[in-house]
């Protein structure tokens, strides 16, 4: 038995050799021996699966995730043979136990603690499994799954071997970017820093700390000598007295000893053949660097890109990652010329993957300097290089994760959503809802893409709109029997509402309707509140997205401050000096995670407001008054909502209490905005105007105004976002209480507020068919003919042909 | 919508009022059109019928026939344009004539049911005198004298008994007034209510030729009936496009190229099962009894030079409190490594429980030098060492273990490792409660000194 294990493990070492230098098919020859004298060892199987993926290039990572969740099954079916040899081995001892102390609920723990306990080098572990699947997921941009993985992982990442612990870690950072996570970025970053002692501060120390002691490792004389006096003695219970007077003493060596035992123990050791400890370093800042990006920390991030320059400067390394964050970072900070030139000198644009997101980063700030047709034509130059990259051969793996096309996609949407090209906007935005589904933006945009085209009359199934920007006029007749037919438009009607049911239509293309925007509002309004519900949940600093991820930030936070090698050192200015340099930069990373916190959740009452804001409109096209109304005062009731959208909400309420025939209430949603009796206030200002488009974060004092303000003007050429001005505002609003005036029938004040409203806005065809309507039901029809004659938006149309 | 050929052909049936049975005109209307298009047609032709000048009087006869027999097979309450025609035939202004014809087409239900309202189905409009004439023969045959005109109100109670329900129609209809202007397009000067203007004289009159502008009125009925709605003109509510939200940071997607993750190989495939072997026997039977030196010493080793060699050595919490007895030192070492481990609550709550001893003690003590403990656990623990010495019947052995819990608890208190204060009450009432014991007279000393 024992010469045959011997045999197995040459065989698998010599496998082992095979794959390290990549001779795949040799490798594979002695895994199939390897196989066929040991049938059922998932772990052959695991590496079978590796290899064959190696050999033949990864062309079908679905089919390689089915035989790894085989090889994990098999794993789990082995495992309880091994756990009911562990529970007879417990349950004698459990008997044991319980003659002594009954601690029932203490011993019930056990049984399932164990199952995580295999033997060491244990044929059952699946931890190499795992990260393997996670890495597939990984690739094929499947976060959530890769994330829920890795995470089950991490909690045991204690027991993992140093090499799979790291790779877990560097994913699982990667993942948790990905899945917009912080703080399990955060918590992981901070693991990896402490384990590999690759933070500069605490190598600093760490390495002082060891060379102090060292001469003391592995536990050798010393230490056991300085506890073995008062152990010797322990056990004999007639030294009592002096046990009692020793323990004192002891503690302090123990403590000198034990604290540097454990820093040892959470050292690794120069890692594993791949990654050398001054490229980890390096990879973690730049990891650093790409998290205070996310969260928008554009100073610290500044200094840490600094840093990382400085290091591969150092080092020799290839900089390209970091001129690209650097890159980023410029755009970021609204500097356009300055991230093109870097972004410029950061990539050879050779590598098909490097090109396309050169090219998308450039659409992107392009997009931004309101060059939209530049930024289309990167948008798509990135596409064709992502396409190109996808039918590159052989396929490895990694052409999966760098196929970002779905990505550049979005922002293809974003692109055309801005040039008013909804249904092409709406069709990248439904490709792109592969990945982004569940973000809150994309539906909201969606729903977007169908009220413009509802608005210009693209949508598929509304009636036939004509252009409502101008007042029809049909003639009948001619001579004297000539009458004037004023068109009634659209007035009220709620008929959009297509019959099909299916709003994606037989070729998968959103079929752009406002009960199909209804639906995408509904589905952002949903995720948002799941957002919010988040965010309320852990309102406490840790403000993290799950239970775990807070108990775990806090025991690192607890074990941070209380590292054995810190509190417990006599020495107390090496633990000051730790204190100050160890947790000073992870301390900007947490603010900083917690200042993004408050700018998303900003960011999502914006979004709110603007769902509500269309969804009140949706919901008043569509003829639902009622759901309008409720969709409008929530709208209002939102805390912090902007002025613009006050204004929408009381201008949408009014109308829906208008057709709920409950006139008063309606009054007073416009009669806030009156003053002195006639005169309507402006509802909002341009200021307001202008801090709603431009909700940047970045600090005045470091973008000295100059690219800031070009940005502006460039944005005012563009039709970025086009809204009512605040004038324009102010007149709809003396409009519509000219129409709740003449419904009351109060028809001077309404023949007031109408002949104000048309002095602001001469052109708008509501308010010109308004003030008709007033001097008809006051019988004024000559002035009425004059007006409908005079102005420039009626468009006159024969009646009849002949 | 009515369509141009609909209302040419319901123009025909107007002008057919000339020589045609009005009850054939009636009848070709019910088969022409089908019932909703009839109810509109019904209110095109009362928007008509309004102004007085539009239609000419045999047009306006089948207007009002047409407007009746619709509904002639309902209750005349339930007939919606039922006020129309009581109003058209009390209105002072109206011909006499015209006045006459609706009265007999409201009596036409009367004299089939004399007392009650209710009408049986089936009532056939040839019933009706009136209908068994054209429109033009009526007007030649009318005898103005033979009329007796009965009194608005009596029509009224008469056929618009019912109170209808307010049909909900929301505030901006109701505020509707008719869409259509007048816009005569006549020269300059001329007078429209001048004898010319009357329109029919003009074609009633053959031989004279139409002047400017007189314009042809049938075709602008038909223009009418196309166009004229029901809604009429309301007010216009000015309802804003909410504008598109801005483009939010971040939220066009920068690229970052992704890191390589390449698959890993599972070195552990058949690996050498006998690694950390020797520990663990060791540690099996460190559970029965104390170890050699060097046997623990060799422990204590591997567990250094392999960390991870502690998750794998067969510890598991229920076995702990056997270790502790029989060798703190390891169990001390063996939690210290542990400390990281998501069990290691699981251990404490052990710990804790586990029967009072000068070994548990002692490494509950060198743990809390060692490393941050959680400080209920700490709490606990001497809570349960102040009741141990309570609870302790023997009082040699009472002596003994109140010592050692006083020496414990200075050395906490020196080492700060506990925060006086969180215990003062229980450990002041302990110290007096064994104060004949030196240690614990001296414990109470220290107390005061912190007080």
């Amino acid at each position: 038995m024992d010469s045959n294990d011997g045999v197995l493990s040459a065989a698998a070492k010599d496998a082992s050799a095979a794959f390290h230098w990549e001779k795949f098919s040799e490798c594979m020859h002695v895994l199939n021996q390897l196989l066929q004298n040991n049938g059922d060892d998932p772990k052959v199987l695991h590496n079978i699966a590796i290899a064959r993926s190696f050999q033949d290039g990864c062309s079908d990572p679905k089919k390689l995730l089915v035989s790894l969740n085989n090889v994990r099954r098999r794993s789990i079916e082995l495992a309880p043979v091994s756990e009911e040899h562990a529970d007879t081995v417990s349950n004698v001892a459990n008997k044991a136990a319980l003659g002594s102390k009954g601690t029932n609920s203490v011993a019930q723990h056990f049984s399932t603690a164990n199952n995580s306990h295999f033997g060491y080098g244990d044929k059952l572990d699946t931890s190499v499994t795992l990260i393997n699947i996670a890495i597939i997921w990984f690739h094929l941009h499947e976060y959530a799954k890769a994330y829920s993985i890795l995470d089950s992982l991490y909690q045991k990442i204690e027991q993992i071997d140093e090499g799979i612990a790291l790779r877990i870690c560097l994913l699982f950072l990667d993942v948790a970017l990905a899945s917009v996570d912080p703080w399990k970025f955060f918590d992981v970053l901070n693991y990896l820093e402490k384990a590999c002692c690759v933070s500069n501060t605490t190598s600093q120390i760490g390495s002082s700390n060891l060379e102090a002691k060292s001469s003391s490792l592995p536990i050798p004389s010393s230490a056991a000598d300085a506890s073995e006096s008062p152990l010797s003695r322990t056990l004999l219970e007639e030294n009592l007295e002096t046990l009692i007077s020793n323990i004192d003493m002891s503690v302090q060596n123990l403590a000198g000893l034990s604290g540097l035992q454990s820093t040892n123990n959470r050292t690794w050791a120069p890692l594993d053949h791949s990654v050398s400890t001054s490229d980890l370093r390096l990879k973690l800042q730049l990891y650093k660097v790409r998290l205070l990006l996310l969260t928008r920390n554009l100073k610290a991030a500044k200094r840490e890109v600094k840093m990382a320059m400085a290091m591969n400067v150092a080092h020799g390394k290839d900089s390209s990652m970091a001129l690209l964050l650097k890159s980023q970072l410029e755009y970021d900070r609204g500097n356009y010329p300055k991230a093109i030139k870097l972004l410029m000198t950061s990539s050879n644009q050779t590598e098909i993957g490097i090109s396309s997101i050169y090219n998308n980063n450039m659409g992107c700030i392009y997009y931004q300097l309101g060059k939209y047709h530049t930024s289309s034509i990167f948008f798509s130059k990135a596409l064709i290089n992502s396409s190109s990259l996808r039918k590159e051969n052989p396929k490895m793996l990694s052409t999966f994760s760098q196929d970002k096309s779905l990505e550049i996609i979005y922002n293809c949407g974003v692109q055309y959503l801005a040039c008013g090209k909804p249904i092409l906007a709406a069709r990248c935005f439904h490709k792109a809802s592969l990945i982004f589904c569940r973000r809150p933006l994309l539906w909201l945009r969606i729903a977007e893409c169908c009220l413009v085209a509802v608005e210009k009359g693209l949508a598929k199934s509304s009636s036939a709109q004509s252009n409502k920007s101008e007042v029809k006029v049909r003639i009948i007749g001619n001579g004297k029997w000539r009458q004037l037919a004023v068109e009634n438009g659209n007035f009220g009607k709620g008929d959009f509402v297509g019959k099909d049911n299916g709003f994606w239509g037989d070729d998968k293309e959103p079929n752009l309707s406002l009960p199909f925007a209804r639906q995408c509002l509904f589905n952002a309004l949903y995720l948002l509140n799941c957002l919010e519900s988040k965010y309320t949940n852990f309102a406490s600093p840790y403000s993290s997205t799950s239970e775990e991820n807070r108990r775990k930030n806090s025991d690192n936070k607890s074990s941070s401050v209380s590292d054995p090698k810190g509190s417990h050192l006599s020495n107390a200015n090496v633990d000051s000096k730790e204190q100050k340099g160890g947790s000073a930069p992870n301390a900007t990373l947490q603010s900083s995670i917690l200042n993004y916190e408050e700018i998303c959740r900003r960011e999502n009452m914006m979004i709110k407001q603007a769902l509500l804001a269309d969804l009140a409109y949706v919901e008043l096209h569509l003829g639902n008054p009622l759901k309008a109304l409720s969709t409008a005062r929530c709208l209002l009731e939102l805390p912090e909502c902007s002025r613009i959208y006050i204004f929408l909400g009381n201008v949408y309420a009014a109308e829906s209490l208008c057709l709920l025939n409950r006139p008063k209430e309606a009054a007073q949603h416009l009669l806030i905005y009156l003053s002195g009796g006639t005169h309507v206030e402006l509802p909002y200002t341009e200021v307001d105007c202008e801090q709603w488009r431009v909700e940047k974060t970045v600090d005045l004092e470091e973008s000295n105004g100059g690219f800031l303000n070009s940005k502006n003007s460039s944005l005012d050429e563009t039709q970025d976002v086009v809204f009512l001005k605040p004038e324009e505002a102010q007149g709809t609003l003396l409009a519509n209480l000219a129409v709740i005036s003449a419904v009351h029938g109060d028809v001077e004040q309404a023949h007031r507020f109408v002949m104000q409203a048309l002095s602001i806005m001469p052109d708008s065809p509501e308010a010109i068919i308004s003030s008709i309507f007033v001097d008809l039901t006051i019988g004024k029809i000559q002035e009425a003919l004059t007006k409908l004659k005079q102005c420039s938006r009626v468009g006159f149309l024969l009646g009849t042909s002949h | 919508m009515v369509s141009e050929q609909q209302s040419d052909s319901l123009m025909s049936l107007l002008n057919a009022g000339e020589h045609r049975l009005l009850g054939e005109i009636v009848a070709d209307f019910n088969s022409k059109f089908p019932g909703l298009l009839r109810f509109v047609l019904c209110s095109s032709l009362s928007l008509l019928l309004e102004n007085k000048k539009m239609l000419r009087p045999t047009q306006r006869l089948v207007a009002l026939a047409i407007l009746h027999q619709n509904y002639s097979s309902q209750k005349p309450s339930s007939n919606p344009f039922i006020s129309l025609l009581v109003n058209a035939a009390c209105d002072e202004e109206a011909e006499i004539c015209e006045r006459a014809f609706i009265i007999q087409l409201l009596g036409s239900n009367n004299s089939v049911t004399t007392t009650d309202h209710v009408f049986p189905f089936g009532i056939n409009c040839s019933f009706l005198l009136v209908l068994k004439l054209s429109a033009a023969d009526f007007i030649k045959s009318f005898d103005p004298s033979s009329l007796a005109l009965p009194q608005r109100e009596q029509l009224q109670k008469q056929y618009c008994n019912i109170a209808h329900p307010e049909p909900f129609n929301c505030l901006f209809k109701n505020a509707c007034v008719k869409n259509v202007v007048p816009d005569p397009d006549l020269p300059p000067g001329c007078d429209p209510n001048s004898q010319e203007y009357d329109s029919w004289l003009f074609e009633l009159q053959p031989g004279v030729k139409p002047k400017i502008g007189s314009g042809d009125r049938d075709q602008m009925i038909t223009g009418l009936l196309q166009n004229l709605s029901l809604e009429g003109l309301g007010p216009r509510w000015i309802r804003p496009l909410p504008p598109r939200l801005p483009i939010q940071e971040g939220e066009l997607v920068w690229l970052n190229p992704a890191n390589k993750h390449e698959l890993l190989w599972d070195y552990g495939m058949c690996a050498d099962t006998s690694r950390g072997a020797a520990v663990r026997d060791l540690i099996t039977k460190a559970l029965k009894g104390p170890l050699g030196p060097a046997q623990q010493e060799q422990v204590l080793v591997e567990l250094t030079n392999d960390p991870k060699l502690v998750y794998h050595c067969g510890l598991t919490p229920r076995k702990l409190p056997e270790l502790v007895e029989n060798n703190p030192l390891i169990a001390v070492e063996v939690l210290i490594k542990l400390m990281n481990s998501p069990e290691i609550s699981e251990y404490f709550t052990v710990l804790v429980n586990m029967d009072m001893s000068l070994h548990s003690m002692e490494v509950v003590n060198r743990l809390t030098t060692a490393v941050e403990l959680p400080t209920e656990f700490v709490h606990l623990y001497i809570t349960n060492c102040i009741s141990s010495c309570e609870n302790i019947k023997d009082k040699y052995m009472q002596n003994r273990l109140v010592r050692l819990v006083c020496v414990f608890l200075q050395s906490l208190i020196r080492n700060n490792i506990i925060n006086v204060k969180d215990l003062f009450i229980e450990v002041q009432a302990f110290c007096i409660e064994f104060s004949r014991i030196r240690e614990a007279a001296g414990l109470f000393r220290l107390l005061k000194t912190l007080e």
